[in-house]
C-alpha cells in the first residue's frame, strides 16, 4: 500500500474545490497537531490558536501542495513555523520538553503543568472520553485488542500487524474495524449523553 | 451505517484502503456528515489510545477552522501542476486569454469573409451561365418560352451577409468602441463589394433576356 494515499485524495479534493474534505484532514490531525505545538507553548488553549492558524495557512498554501511529501510531514513543517513565530512574536521562551521522549519524570512534571492550565470543562470531558476508550478496549477480545493497540499505539501497518499476529492481512482490518466500532459505540455515548457537548467533537 | 463502508472508512483513517477507493471514499466523506464524525471519533481513539496528554479530546479547532475556511474562496482550479512554476499565475494571465480571444474573434473574420466571397463568386458565374447558355444563335429557332430564368441571387447574398451581421453585433457586445468601428468598418466595405458583385451580375442576364427577346 503506497504511503499518504488517503490523505492525498483528500488533498486533491480539496485543491478541486472540495472545502469539506479539508474538514476529515483536520479531524484526524488536530490532535496531533496540538500535541506537537504543545511543545512550543504551555497552554493548551494557546496551542489550539496556532493549531488553527496552522491549519489555516496549510489551507491557503494546498494550491502549491504538490504531494513530494506526505501531507501530514507537510503540515508539520508549517505547525513548527507558526509555533516558533508565535513564541517569537510574544517574547517568550519555547518550551524545550518532548511529550515523546521517554522521560516520565519530565513528562509527569509537565503534565500536570500543562493540566493546571485547562479549563474545567475540557478536563473533564478529556477525561471521561479516556477513561471510556481505556473501558472499552480492556472489554475487547483478546485479538481485537491486540490488533488495535499495535496500530493505534505502536503505529504498525496492516501488513506488519498480520506477521505480528500470524493472520492476513484482511482479518487484521475486519478486527481493527470492529474493535473501532466497539469503542466508538461506547463514545459516542459520552458525546451524545453523557456531558451534552458532542458538538464540542468538531 | 453500511458495515463495508465503515469498514472502509477505518482502513483509509490508517492509509491501509485501496487508491481507487480512496478517491471514491475521499468524495463521500467530504459531504457525509455522519461519516465524518465518526471518522473525527477515529481519531479521538487514536488520541486517547496513545494518551496524548494535554490535549483536549473536545478540541474545537475543527469547526474553528471549518468556519473560517468556509468564508474563503474554493480553491477549485489552482492546484499547482508540476510544470508550472513561480509565473505561472501572473499578471500576464488575462492579457493571454484577451490575446487568445482576440486571435479567435480575427480567425472567424477571415472565415466568414472567405465563406462569403467565393459563394458571391460562384453565383456571379451561376448569373452568367444562363446568360451564356440561353444567348440564342441568330439561327435559333428555339420557342420563345424555353429560356432559363435564373434564380434571383439576391435571397443567396443574404444568408452570408445576415451571418456576417450576426457575427458582427454578437462581437460587439464583447469587443472594444475602437476594435468595433473596425470591424464594422470591414464589414460595411465587404457588404457593399459584394452588392457592386452581383449588381454587375445581373447585367448580363438582362442583356441575355433581351436578346433571347429580340430572337423570337
Amino acid at each position: 500500500m503506497s504511503a499518504d494515499v488517503s490523505d492525498l485524495s483528500l488533498v486533491r479534493r480539496v485543491q478541486r474545490g472540495d472545502k469539506g474534505a479539508f474538514d476529515a484532514l483536520v479531524l484526524k490531525y488536530q490532535h496531533k497537531l496540538i500535541k506537537l505545538v504543545m511543545r512550543y507553548v504551555r497552554n493548551p488553549a494557546e496551542a489550539e490558536d496556532i493549531a488553527q492558524e496552522a491549519f489555516i495557512k496549510a489551507y491557503r498554501a494546498l494550491p502549491q501542495f504538490r504531494g513530494d511529501s506526505a501531507f501530514y510531514t507537510w503540515l508539520y513543517r508549517i505547525a513548527i513555523n507558526t509555533a516558533k513565530n508565535a513564541v517569537v512574536s510574544r517574547d517568550r521562551s519555547p518550551v524545550e520538553y518532548d511529550l515523546d521522549r521517554n522521560n516520565p519524570d519530565e513528562s509527569y512534571d509537565m503534565q500536570a503543568r500543562l493540566k493546571d492550565s485547562e479549563t474545567p470543562e475540557g478536563l473533564v470531558l478529556t477525561d471521561e472520553i479516556r477513561s471510556t476508550v481505556n473501558a472499552a478496549i480492556e472489554a475487547l477480545p483478546e485479538d481485537l485488542r491486540t490488533a488495535i493497540v499495535l496500530r493505534e499505539l505502536e503505529g504498525l501497518s496492516y501488513e506488519e500487524i498480520a506477521a505480528a499476529m500470524d493472520c492476513p492481512v484482511g482479518t487484521v482490518r475486519s478486527r481493527i474495524f470492529r474493535a473501532r466500532e466497539a469503542i466508538d459505540h461506547r463514545l459516542r455515548e459520552v458525546f451524545e449523553g453523557g456531558l451534552g457537548r458532542a458538538e464540542e467533537l468538531g | 451505517m453500511n458495515e463495508e463502508l465503515d469498514s472502509q472508512l477505518s482502513a483509509m483513517f490508517d492509509d491501509e484502503l485501496p487508491s481507487a477507493e480512496c478517491e471514491l471514499l475521499a468524495r463521500r466523506l467530504s459531504r457525509d456528515e455522519p461519516l465524518k464524525a465518526r471518522w473525527g471519533r477515529y481519531a479521538v481513539i487514536g488520541a486517547a489510545v496513545r494518551a496524548e496528554r494535554g490535549v483536549r479530546l473536545s478540541a474545537r479547532v475543527a469547526g474553528r477552522v471549518s468556519a473560517v475556511i468556509s468564508a474563503e474562496p474554493a480553491l477549485a482550479g489552482t492546484a499547482m501542476s508540476p510544470r508550472s512554476g513561480p509565473f505561472a499565475s501572473r499578471w500576464w494571465r488575462p492579457i493571454a486569454g484577451a490575446a487568445v480571444a482576440a486571435g479567435v474573434a480575427a480567425a472567424s473574420v477571415l472565415w466568414l469573409r472567405s465563406q462569403v466571397l467565393p459563394e458571391s463568386a460562384s453565383l456571379i458565374t451561376q448569373a452568367s451561365i444562363p446568360a451564356t447558355v440561353a444567348a440564342p444563335s441568330p439561327v435559333s429557332t428555339a420557342e420563345p418560352d424555353s429560356y432559363v430564368v435564373p434564380q434571383t441571387p439576391e435571397r443567396r447574398v443574404v444568408v452570408p451577409s445576415t451571418e456576417l451581421a450576426n457575427y458582427v453585433v454578437a462581437h460587439s457586445e464583447f469587443s472594444s468602441p475602437v476594435t468595433r468601428r473596425n470591424l464594422l468598418s470591414a464589414f460595411m466595405a465587404s457588404e457593399s463589394g459584394t452588392a457592386g458583385a452581383f449588381a454587375g451580375s445581373e447585367e448580363p442576364v438582362e442583356d441575355a433576356q433581351d436578346n433571347a427577346k429580340t430572337t423570337q
